[in-house]
C-alpha cells in the first residue's frame, strides 16, 4: 500500500500537533514547569538527542510527507527529501512512558501504528528510466587495475603526496585509489559528483576510457540506495566497454542491438547479497572494505556529509628524527638553563622560604613536569617533540586516518575540495582497545593543526580553547554496526598558566587598579583575568 | 519514602500567615530562627575575601608607582623601605602538621586553624564527616537551632534539592491532573452513553463543571458546595462562611471523595503506581456501590468547617460523634472510614483551639513543632486532652495520619489492615520532602504510626467505635511521651558545648604535594610524634598505593599508582588548576579553576599510564587496556555532570632512567622524567554538526 491521500484518512484528521502524547497534557505540564525543571530536560534531551531518534512519531512523518504530495500529486508516490521532512519536524512532543487506560491515548497510539505501517508498506520503486537517469548499471571488474600499481605507482605516490600542498598544487587531482577500484559505471549517476573516479592518461584504445571508477564502499552505497544496478560481465571489459577505435555512433548501435538480442547475454545483475559478498571483506584486500568501514561510510554519507577514503600515509624515510632531537634537545637545555637554573633540592621544598612579590615566581619554581607544546607544523614526525625519543610516530592499523570528511557544502566536487573538516578512524570495539600513548599521539599528529578560534584568546574562553585543543581526529567505534562517534583533541593545558592570574586581584583589590605591577607585557591579560573570576 | 514526601497542594498558598501556618517545615530551625540572626549576624565575607590566597602562602607585593604621580613613588619606597628593615617571616611562614594515618591511607589534620587553613588556601583536603569543606561543627550546629549553620553547603543542597523535587511532583501533579480530568471526560462520555440513569454527582459535577479535577485547588469551592449541601446541610450552612481552615478542609474533603469515586489522591509514589492499577479500583468501587453513594463521607469531613472559637468547641465535639454515629448507621459498610476522619479532623481542631487559648502560635499540622516550642505546656495539654474519649486520639498527631486513602485502598483490596500500600496524600503544610540522615526520628512520625496502624483496622468491616476506643490510649500516651522527651533532648544541648568531632584528611598525593613542593605541612608520625622525613614519606605513599601495601624496599617501581598520580596532581597544582579526587563522578581527579566554592569544575581527569618507552618491553609491566565502553561510560557519566572528559596519558620513565635519576636528583629529578600528554574526549554527534 503506498501514501495516498485517501488510504488514510485519520492522517488528515490528524495534523502535524499529534503525537502519541495526549493533546491535553503538553500544554499543562508545558506551563507547569519551573525554569530549572525546564533547564533540566533541556539539556537531558540535548544529551538524548541521538537516541531519540529512534521514536520517531510515524504519524507526523507521514503526514508530513503528505502535506508534500499534495502540493505536487504527480509524484507523491515518492518520498521526495524536501525541506520540510526532518528529524525537527519528526520528533515533537513528549513521551509516554506507560499506558494510562485513556482512550485518547491509545487511540493516538494505533493512529501512529497504521502510520507506521502505512510508511514502511510504501513499495520502493526503482526508477529505470532512459539511460542515464536516476539507476545507472555498474559492472563488477575486480582485476581490471590490479596491475595499475605497477605501472603508474611512482606516479600515484606523487600524486598522493602533492595533495598535502594543498594550496600549492590545486590543479592537481587528489589521491584517487585507483588500484582499489572495481566498479565500472555505465553511465553518469546524480550521485557522480561524489563519487567514483575517472582514471586519466590513459591510452586512447583502452576499454572503457572515461568511464567511472567506483570504489567498493561507493558502489555498494549507491547499490543500497537503489541508484545503482551492479552486474556481473560474462563478457570481457574490451566486448562491454569497447576502445575507442570504433566510432562513438558504431558503438551506441552495437549495444542497442545486443540489448535487443538479449538482455543477458553480457551478464546479469547482483542481488544486494551478492553485492555485499562481493565487496565486503577484510582490512587490506584489494577491491574489498570491512564492514565497519562500510558501515561508517554509509552512515556518514545517509547523514550528508561528503566522504572520501584518505590516501595512505607516505611513508617517510626517518631523517627528521635524526635532525628534530638535537634541536629539541638543545632547545630544551636551553629553556632548562634559563628556568631551572637553580637546582631544586631533591625532596624538599620546591618552593625555597623566602619573601615573594608574585605567585608567578612561586609556581615557577614547582614546574617540574615538562610541558607538552603542540608543534605548529603539520608534518607528522615533528608533531611529538616532547617523546620523540619513546613514541613511534607512524600510525599502526587500527588506529590511522581512513577517511576524510567534509560538511555539505555547495561547492564541494570529488576532484576539487578544501581541506577535510574532519579526519576520521574507523575501528572495532571488540577488536580494539582505547588507544595507548603512541597510538592516539601518532593518530593526532597525523592530523593538521587546527586551532581554535582566534577571539578565543584571553581568560574568558579557557574552556573552549581547552575543549577545542590543537589537533582533533574523530574515531568512529563500531561495535556490531552500531557506531559511536567519540572526538580526540589535543589539549595543551601547559600553555595555559592560570597562577598568572593569582597575582592580578591582590592588586586589583585596592582602588588602583590592577595590572600595573605585573605589567611587563602580559599586565592586560592579568587584569581580565581577575575581573572575570571575580565575576564568575 | 512515602512518608518523608508529603506535600501540600497548596503549598505556596500555605505559605501567607494564615494560621494553617504551612510554612513550617520539619527543618524548622532554619525557618524559625530565621528573623532572630538578622539584627546581629554582621554581613559574611564575600567569598572572594576568604579564599584570597590560592596557596598557603603570602606574596607581598610593592605597590604600584605610576609616573603622572609622585606619591605612588612615596607610598613604593615606604613599602619597600618597611620589608627591608622589618622583613615579614619566610612564606611558607606557617607549616601546618598532619598526622599520618595507615589505616584509612591519609593524613589527618586537627588543630582547626590549619584546617580552615588549608581548606581556605588551596583546597586541599575535605573533613571527614562532610562532603568536602569540613562544615561538620555548623551543620550540627543548625540542627540544633543556631543560626550559623544557613549558609552551609550541604544544607543548601538539601535546600535546591527539595526545591526540585517540588517542582517535579508538581509537574507530575499537573500532568496526572490533566489525565485524570480526561479520563473523567471519557467515562462521563461512556456513562451517558451507556446508561444516563446511573449518573451520580460525583461523576457528572466536575465534567459538568469547572471541568478540573475535584481535588484541584482552584476548583475546590465550586465543587464542595454542591456536595455539602446534599450531605450535612445545617453544618455546611454554618461552615460555609468560614475561610480560615477550608482550605485544608476542602482538600481533605476532597481527597477522600475522589478515593471513594476513583483512586487514591496522588503524591509522587502513587503516581508511579496509579496506571497499572487502573481498571481495578474502579470496577470494585463500581461494584462495592461507592459510585451510586459518594455523599455521606463527604458530610461529616465538611462538617469540620466549623469555627475556631474555643466557645464552639464543645459544642461542636458533641455535634461531630452524634454525627459520626448518625453518619455510621446511614452509611453501612462502604464509608465506614469516614468515621475516624472526622474523628481526627475535629479532634485536631479542638486540640488546636486548645493551644490557641494558651497563646501559643502553632502550627497545626505539626504538633511535634509545637512540643518543642511550647514545651510543657503543651504536653500538659496534650495529655489532658487525652482523657477525652476518642476525639483526642488523632488529635494528637497531624492531619496527615488520617488515613482517608489509606483506608478506602485497604477497603477496596480486601487486606489486612496492616498490610497497607504505602500512599501519599495531599497535606496543607509542606513538611519536608527530605530529611537530613541526621535528623533525629521525629517523635511525632511513630506517632503517627501507631495511630495509622489503629484506624485502618476500623475499616476492615468492624464496628468503628471499637477500634478507635481500645486505640485511644496508647498513641496518646506515646505521643505525649514522645514529645516530651523529645523536648528533654533539645532543651539541654546548647550549642556552646558542642565538640567538633571532625578531622581533617588529606589524600597522600595533596600531603605530599604540601610538603614536596610548598614546605607548607610537616607530616609526624602517629606513633612517636616525630616528623617523617619527605624521603621517607615518599616511599611511605608509594608502598600504601599498593593493597595490601607493598614492602619499602622491594615491589616500588617507577609506575607505582601513587607516583602516577602525583604526577598528574603536581602537574595540574603547579599550572595553578585545583585537581580534586573525582570519585564521585567516575573519574581518578576533577579540574578546578579556582575552587569548589566558586565554579564548577570542567573537566574529568582519567589517568592513563603508559609505557611507550622501548625499554619497558625488557621490564615487567602492566599496560592497562582500557575498552571501549569503558570510556562510553565514563564520557557519559561525565557528560551527564556537564564536564568533559580528559585522558592524561602519563609516560613513566624506564625503570633503569628512573632509579638513575632518584639516585641523581631525588624524586625532583625523577618526576621530570614523566611527560603527560592530554587529550581531551567528546562525543560526536553526527547530526549536530552538519
Amino acid at each position: 500500500m503506498s501514501l495516498d491521500d485517501d488510504d488514510i484518512p485519520s492522517l488528515t484528521s490528524h495534523p502535524h500537533s499529534s503525537s502519541i502524547t495526549s493533546p491535553s497534557q503538553a500544554p499543562a505540564s508545558a506551563s507547569s514547569l519551573p525554569p530549572e525543571a525546564a533547564a533540566d530536560d533541556l539539556t537531558t534531551e540535548d544529551l538524548m538527542e541521538e537516541e531519540g531518534a529512534a521514536s520517531q512519531d510515524f504519524r507526523a512523518f507521514a503526514a508530513s510527507l503528505q502535506s508534500q504530495s499534495k502540493s505536487s500529486p504527480q509524484q507523491h508516490r515518492q518520498f521526495r527529501k524536501t525541506a520540510g521532512v526532518s528529524a525537527q519536524t519528526i520528533r515533537k512532543g513528549e513521551k509516554d512512558f506507560e499506558s494510562h487506560g485513556l482512550r485518547a491515548q491509545e487511540d493516538a497510539l494505533e493512529q501512529s501504528r497504521a502510520a507506521m505501517r502505512d510508511v514502511l508498506s510504501y513499495t520502493r520503486v526503482h526508477p529505470v528510466g532512459p539511460k542515464g537517469a536516476a539507476l545507472v548499471r555498474g559492472w563488477y571488474f575486480p582485476a581490471w587495475w590490479e596491475g595499475y600499481s605497477e605501472e603508474l605507482q611512482l606516479e600515484e605516490k606523487k600524486e598522493g603526496g602533492g595533495k598535502d600542498g594543498e594550496g600549492r598544487e590545486r590543479e592537481r587531482k587528489p589521491y584517487g585509489h585507483i588500484r582499489e577500484r572495481v566498479v565500472v559505471l555505465e553511465g553518469s549517476s546524480p550521485a557522480s559528483h561524489s563519487l567514483g573516479r575517472a582514471v586519466t592518461g590513459q591510452a586512447k584504445d583502452r576499454p572503457a576510457r572515461g568511464k567511472d571508477w567506483l570504489l567498493p564502499e561507493e558502489a555498494l552505497y549507491l547499490v543500497e540506495r537503489g541508484s545503482l544496478d551492479l552486474w556481473w560481465p560474462l563478457k570481457g571489459i574490451e566486448e562491454i566497454f569497447p576502445p575507442e577505435g570504433m566510432t562513438a555512433g558504431k558503438e551506441k548501435e552495437g549495444e542497442e542491438e545486443m540489448e535487443e538480442e538479449d538482455e543477458y547475454e553480457m551478464g546479469f545483475p547482483l542481488s544486494l547479497q551478492a553485492a555485499y559478498a562481493l565487496l565486503i571483506g577484510n582490512d587490506g584486500e584489494r577491491g574489498k572494505i570491512s564492514l565497519q568501514k562500510f558501515q561508517v561510510y554509509s552512515n556518514l554519507k545517509r547523514c550528508g556529509y561528503n566522504v572520501l577514503r584518505a590516501p595512505p600515509v607516505p611513508k617517510q624515510p626517518p631523517p627528521p628524527p635524526t635532525t628534530t632531537p638535537i634541536t629539541t634537545t638543545l632547545w630544551q637545555w636551553f629553556t632548562s638553563l634559563l628556568t631551572t637554573s637553580p637546582q631544586q633540592p631533591p625532596y624538599g621544598p620546591l618552593v625555597q622560604p623566602g619573601l615573594y612579590r608574585s605567585y608567578a615566581s612561586i609556581y615557577r619554581q614547582m614546574a617540574l613536569l615538562p610541558r607538552h607544546k603542540p608543534s605548529t607544523t603539520s608534518t607528522p614526525s615533528t608533531a611529538t617533540q616532547q617523546t620523540t625519543t619513546t613514541t613511534t610516530t607512524t600510525t599502526s592499523e587500527p588506529f590511522t586516518i581512513h577517511f576524510h570528511i567534509w560538511k555539505a557544502a555547495q561547492k564541494w566536487t570529488k576532484l576539487r575540495h578544501p581541506p577535510p573538516d574532519f579526519h576520521l578512524a574507523v575501528v572495532d570495539a571488540q577488536q580494539s582497545a582505547v588507544p595507548s600513548l603512541s597510538e592516539i599521539s601518532a593518530l593526532l599528529a597525523a592530523t593538521p593543526l587546527a586551532p581554535g578560534k582566534p577571539e578565543w584568546a584571553g581568560p574568558g574562553r579557557l574552556y573552549a580553547r581547552l575543549k577545542h585543543g590543537h589537533r582533533n581526529v574523530l574515531v568512529a567505534v563500531v561495535d556490531h554496526g552500531v557506531i559511536n562517534y567519540m572526538r580526540f583533541a589535543e589539549a595543551a593545558f601547559g600553555l595555559e598558566e592560570l597562577y598568572a592570574r593569582f597575582d592580578a586581584p591582590r592588586g586589583g583589590g585596592g582602588k588602583k587598579g590592577g595590572g600595573g605591577r605585573n605589567g611587563n607585557g602580559n599586565g592586560g591579560r592579568g587584569g581580565r583575568g581577575g575581573r572575570g573570576r571575580g565575576r564568575r | 519514602m512515602a512518608e518523608t514526601t508529603t506535600l501540600a497542594t497548596a503549598h505556596a498558598a500555605g505559605r501567607d500567615a494564615n494560621t494553617v501556618a504551612g510554612a513550617a517545615s520539619s527543618r524548622s530551625p532554619n525557618n524559625e530562627t530565621q528573623p532572630t540572626p538578622a539584627g546581629r549576624a554582621s554581613p559574611k565575607p564575600p567569598l572572594s575575601q576568604i579564599y584570597v590566597l590560592p596557596a598557603p602562602i603570602r606574596t607581598f607585593p610593592l605597590p604600584t608607582f605610576y609616573p603622572n604621580n609622585p606619591i605612588s613613588l612615596l607610598h613604593l619606597v615606604y613599602a619597600w623601605l618597611c620589608q627591608v628593615f622589618r622583613p615579614p617571616p619566610c612564606e611558607p611562614s606557617v607549616v601546618h602538621v598532619g598526622v599520618w594515618d595507615a589505616e584509612t591511607r591519609s593524613v589527618h589534620v586537627r588543630d582547626p586553624t590549619s584546617i580552615r587553613a588549608l581548606w581556605e588556601q588551596g583546597f586541599y583536603g575535605k573533613g571527614s564527616l562532610s562532603r568536602s569543606e569540613p562544615n561538620w561543627l555548623k551543620r550540627e550546629l543548625a540542627r540544633r537551632g543556631s543560626p550559623e549553620g544557613k549558609t552551609v553547603s550541604e544544607a543548601r543542597t538539601e535546600l535546591r534539592r527539595e526545591e526540585r523535587r517540588l517542582a517535579k511532583w508538581e509537574r507530575a501533579k499537573t500532568e496526572l491532573e490533566a489525565i485524570e480530568r480526561q479520563r473523567l471526560a471519557e467515562a462521563a462520555a461512556r456513562a451517558t452513553a451507556a446508561e444516563p440513569n446511573e449518573a451520580n454527582g460525583v461523576l457528572d459535577k466536575p465534567v459538568g463543571g469547572s471541568g478540573s479535577l475535584p481535588f484541584l485547588n482552584g476548583a475546590g469551592s465550586s465543587v464542595t458546595e454542591p456536595t455539602l449541601t446534599d450531605a450535612t446541610a445545617e453544618t455546611a450552612q454554618e461552615s460555609s462562611p468560614i475561610t480560615e481552615t477550608s482550605r485544608l478542609l476542602k482538600l481533605q474533603g476532597s481527597a477522600a471523595r475522589c478515593a471513594e469515586g476513583f483512586k487514591a489522591p496522588v503524591g509522587p509514589a502513587e503516581l508511579l503506581a496509579l496506571p497499572n492499577s487502573l481498571a481495578k479500583p474502579r470496577a470494585k468501587a463500581i461494584s462495592s456501590g461507592c459510585l451510586s453513594e459518594p455523599k455521606p463521607p463527604v458530610g461529616p469531613a465538611e462538617l469540620l468547617l466549623l469555627p475556631n472559637s474555643p466557645a464552639d468547641l464543645a459544642l461542636r465535639l458533641v455535634k461531630t460523634s452524634s454525627m459520626r454515629e448518625s453518619g455510621e448507621r446511614a452509611m453501612g459498610q462502604s464509608t465506614l472510614q469516614a468515621a475516624p476522619e472526622v474523628n481526627g479532623h475535629t479532634a485536631d481542631k479542638a486540640a488546636k483551639g486548645k493551644l490557641k487559648t494558651n497563646g501559643v502560635v502553632n502550627d497545626k499540622g505539626h504538633p511535634i513543632k509545637a512540643s518543642a516550642l511550647a514545651g510543657n505546656q503543651k504536653v500538659g495539654k496534650l495529655s489532658s486532652e487525652g482523657t477525652q474519649p476518642d476525639g483526642v486520639t488523632n488529635g494528637a498527631v497531624s492531619p496527615r495520619s488520617i488515613p482517608s486513602p489509606n483506608g478506602s485502598a485497604t477497603e477496596a483490596n480486601g487486606l489486612q489492615a496492616l498490610k497497607r500500600r504505602k500512599s501519599v496524600r495531599f497535606s496543607p503544610t509542606v513538611e519536608s520532602t527530605t530529611f537530613l540522615h541526621s535528623d533525629p526520628p521525629s517523635p511525632n512520625r511513630s506517632a503517627n504510626a501507631s495511630s495509622k496502624g489503629a484506624v485502618p483496622a476500623s475499616s476492615n468491616g468492624q464496628p468503628v467505635k471499637k477500634p478507635v476506643v481500645s486505640s485511644t490510649v496508647s498513641p496518646v500516651v506515646r505521643s505525649a511521651s514522645e514529645s516530651a522527651s523529645g523536648v528533654s533532648l533539645d532543651s539541654p544541648s546548647t550549642p556552646t558545648e558542642l565538640e567538633n568531632k571532625e578531622h581533617f584528611q588529606l589524600a597522600p598525593e595533596e600531603a605530599f604535594f604540601l610538603v614536596f613542593s610548598l614546605g607548607a605541612l610537616r607530616v609526624v608520625d602517629p606513633v612517636t610524634g616525630s616528623p617523617i622525613p619527605t624521603e621517607r614519606l615518599l616511599s611511605l605513599f608509594r608502598s600504601y598505593s599498593y593493597f595490601p601495601p607493598r614492602s619499602l624496599g622491594s615491589g616500588l617501581g617507577a609506575d607505582d599508582p601513587f607516583l602516577v598520580n602525583y604526577a598528574v596532581y603536581h602537574r595540574f597544582r603547579s599550572l595553578g588548576w585545583v585537581p580534586r579526587h573525582g570519585i564521585k563522578f567516575g573519574v581518578d581527579w576533577i579540574l578546578y579553576q579556582r575552587g569548589p566554592v566558586f565554579d564548577h569544575s570542567e573537566f574529568g581527569i582519567m589517568v592513563l599510564p603508559s609505557y611507550s618507552h622501548p625499554a619497558w618491553e625488557e621490564h615487567k609491566h602492566e599496560e592497562p587496556k582500557r575498552s571501549w565502553s569503558w570510556l562510553m561510560g565514563v564520557n557519559r557519566v561525565l557528560s551527564h555532570v556537564l564536564k568533559s572528559l580528559v585522558l592524561v596519558y602519563v609516560d613513566i620513565p624506564p625503570p633503569t632512567v628512573f632509579a638513575e635519576e632518584m639516585q641523581r636528583g631525588g624524586i625532583a629529578a625523577a618526576l621530570k622524567k614523566y611527560t603527560i600528554r592530554e587529550v581531551i574526549v567528546r562525543r560526536f554527534s553526527v547530526n549536530r554538526n552538519r
